[in-house]
């Protein structure tokens, strides 16, 4: 047994030592693209075209956050070029390099994204690399379900819950679902479209008698929302086997459910509240840290995935889409042809209402997100008094923004400060 | 009740009653058993199904031997050689916490040096700071002497972990030999290294293997230092679990095999040394 280990041993630490040869592929981290087939096409199909390899390597946000930070503290690293949310970048706009001198010529990038990528500096500190935005989802079948007189691209949240009502007195079981499993966003539908649409805010109107509204009109809607939400991240699947007919998700978590079954499926804009139609956007940017070890490599790979080929390719890959006026190929796949419209209706809408992502929150994001989960837990799945909780968790809420100092984002009204909650 | 009624007071045999904790102790068997073999079973049937099966209801229970799961998983750039790592980072971890827990746990049960009692607390105590919280500073420390994304990096930080259980068990190992067997070695003739080698080592032999098989399992299953300290030499929870997290059930069900089978492999090549250490002769 001893004579085992002490040649184990020996071998592997000849291996560690033999084996670290230093790659000069350029290592992409990313928040991005992270789920397993994401990340195999954005290798295979997006990436595997640039010069010199890049290492493409997803991470969740805590892992993500800790290296750049070790690396930005530590003065050098491997990180080559980081691909994350705004919200993400904006926390460490000290370390990035200024990106305008990359060469754009010929491609439009959107001006307001641009506008974005600065973070209030005249730097380009970020550039936009893709969009994308939260749907809702319908199985044909349950069309003729719908209320009557109600317009499915310009549905309210009144008329959502009466169509999920009929759906399931009418078919026996609750048809309507709704991503709140663990690795679900339903935070993000409670931040960007729920409080949005029904009290115009995010954070300062957290407590307020309009969000009230909201929550118990969401209580009404879970009556009739399959139980097996609770577990539910990907609505593409629940969608797939016909467990649920109407669901809310994010086009990536979508669009599998289009790509396999496109005869079966119809993708609408979300519903609208007495404040708007509220809706979140979502902005993902590449930034370039100033310890990347081959500076040079980096801003080529920055401004290789701004091409128009890339920008197609990586709407392939991730189903996010380009954030320039790169044409679209006419055999786009099925999800998105669908989806496509649907955000247009729901970005064009008259009453459009967009709530930006959380800026400015840093770490604290995972907190902040918190507020809301528990908030949904405790009042639709506890069945505690909305007032209660929505006063108690606004404190927590109200703490978080004066310890990230954060001011407020669209749609609550700018602030001095941290954003207040009242 | 029925059957109480009508036979009266005759006393139970003891056949019945043996049969009974008989019938107990097979119940009890059964239930252990099933406990941890159910589990493994659905996960492998999972990983042998199609993706519509997966998702779908009723479920057979068969697999239907679809490798369309298994097959994305291991052209998926990048597995094999994260698996590779993952060896070599538990082979290492095992090593130096064997390796500096064993004599650790002999220190303890052999001698009386002031301290002793705070020693054995202190060692409990670096579980009690959270990885998340000690990734940082020593990510910035790795990177700034060139530990950083290696295999050996990564294995001192899971030796870290690992070191109180081996600290401990080895300690409650060498406390059970009793001291007389070497001091009955030392009259023989035997120095103090001999009669360790010779009387004491043959004894523990399957604690300490135990032990390393649970070093071993530590640095398998850690994820977030191994994500943060690692780049291009990933291990394979690194390298997959974050990405899993957020996949179709198909491809969770595939990287689960993934990660439990090379773990029961290695779990099942020394089971003789873990069996010994109950007891069981099975050499």
């Amino acid at each position: 047994m001893k004579k085992t280990f002490a040649v184990l041993g020996t071998a592997a630490i000849a291996l560690t030592l033999s084996a670290h040869a230093v790659s000069a592929q350029v290592l992409f981290w990313s928040t991005q693209a992270a789920p397993i087939e994401e990340t195999q096409k954005m290798r295979e199909q997006v990436l595997a075209g640039f010069e010199g390899g890049v290492d493409f390597q997803p991470q969740e946000v805590g892992p993500f956050i800790t290296r750049l930070e070790a690396e930005l503290q530590a003065g050098s690293g491997s990180i080559g070029i980081v691909g994350a949310l705004h919200g993400d970048l904006s926390t460490y706009a000290d370390n990035w390099v200024d990106l305008s001198g990359v060469d754009l010529a010929g491609i439009n990038v959107s001006p307001a994204f641009l506008e974005l990528g600065k973070l209030g500096t005249d730097e380009q500190l970020y550039l936009p690399w893709m969009q994308a935005n939260y749907v809702m989802a319908a199985n044909k079948q349950a069309l003729e379900y719908l209320p009557e007189g109600a317009d499915i691209n310009a549905l309210t949240y009144d008329q959502l819950v009466a169509w999920a009502k009929t759906l399931a007195e009418e078919t026996g079981s609750p048809k309507f679902g709704f991503p709140a499993g663990p690795q679900g966003l339903k935070h993000r539908f409670f931040q960007g479209f729920l409080l949005p649409s029904y009290a115009g805010s995010t954070v300062t109107k957290f407590a307020s008698a309009e969000a009230e509204a909201g929550w118990t009109m969401f209580k009404d809607l879970w009556q009739y929302t399959n139980p097996a939400s609770t577990n539910y991240a990907f609505m593409q699947e629940p969608l797939l086997t016909g467990d649920v007919w109407v669901a809310f998700d994010h086009i990536a978590r979508l669009a599998d459910a289009f790509n396999q079954q496109p005869e079966n499926f119809v993708a609408f804009p979300a519903p609208a509240g007495p404040m708007g139609r509220g809706f979140m956007p979502v902005l993902a940017g590449i930034a370039v840290p100033k310890g990347a070890p081959d500076m040079d490599a980096s801003l080529a790979l920055v401004k290789y995935m701004m091409q128009p080929e890339t920008q197609v390719a990586t709407l392939l890959a991730t189903s996010f889409y380009p954030v320039t006026d790169a044409p679209l190929p006419a055999d786009l796949p099925e999800s998105a042809r669908a989806i496509g419209p649907a955000i247009t209706a729901m970005t064009a809408a008259e009453d459009a209402l967009p709530a930006l992502l959380p800026v400015g929150l840093g770490d604290l994001g995972g907190q902040f997100n918190q507020v809301y989960t528990d908030t949904f837990e405790r009042i639709i799945l506890g069945g505690q008094p909305i007032p209660d909780v929505l006063e108690q968790q606004a404190a927590t809420l109200r703490d978080l923004m004066v310890q990230a100092n954060a001011p407020c984002w669209l749609p609550d009204a700018a602030s001095e400060g941290p954003c207040p909650v009242d | 009740m029925t059957a109480i009624t009508t036979e009266t007071d005759v006393p139970r045999t003891v056949e019945s009653a043996r049969s009974a904790g008989k019938f107990l102790f097979i119940a009890a068997i059964v239930l252990i058993c099933a406990w941890v073999l159910v589990p493994i079973y659905l996960l492998l049937v999972n990983t042998l199904s199609s993706p519509s099966e997966v998702s779908g209801f009723p479920k057979t229970g068969i697999p239907s031997f679809d490798f369309g799961s298994i097959q994305f998983f291991l052209s998926f750039a990048g597995v094999l050689k994260a698996l590779w790592n993952s060896l070599l980072v538990a082979v290492l971890t095992m090593i130096l916490s064997i390796g500096i827990g064993a004599p650790a746990g002999y220190a303890l049960s052999r001698f009386e040096f002031p301290g002793k009692e705070i020693f054995r607390m202190l060692v409990i105590m670096t579980r009690a700071f959270p990885l998340p919280l000690l990734a940082l500073p020593l990510a910035v420390f790795f990177i700034r002497t060139g530990l950083d994304d290696t295999a050996l990096g990564l294995a001192i930080v899971h030796t870290v972990l690992a070191i109180p259980f081996a600290v401990l068990i080895t300690f409650s190992l060498f406390s059970g030999i009793p001291i007389e067997l070497e001091e009955a070695a030392w009259t023989l003739g035997c120095n103090r290294l001999q009669a360790f080698r010779k009387v004491v080592l043959p004894l523990v032999l399957p604690g300490i293997a135990a032990s390393a098989v649970f070093a071993f399992t530590i640095s398998w299953n850690e994820v977030f230092a191994a994500a943060v300290l690692t780049i291009e030499n990933r291990t394979l929870p690194a390298f997959l679990v974050q990405s899993l997290n957020v996949s179709p059930l198909h491809l969770k069900f595939a990287g689960g095999a993934a990660m439990v089978i090379p773990a029961l492999i290695f779990i099942f090549a020394v089971r003789k040394y873990l069996f010994a250490m109950w007891g069981i002769a099975n050499r």
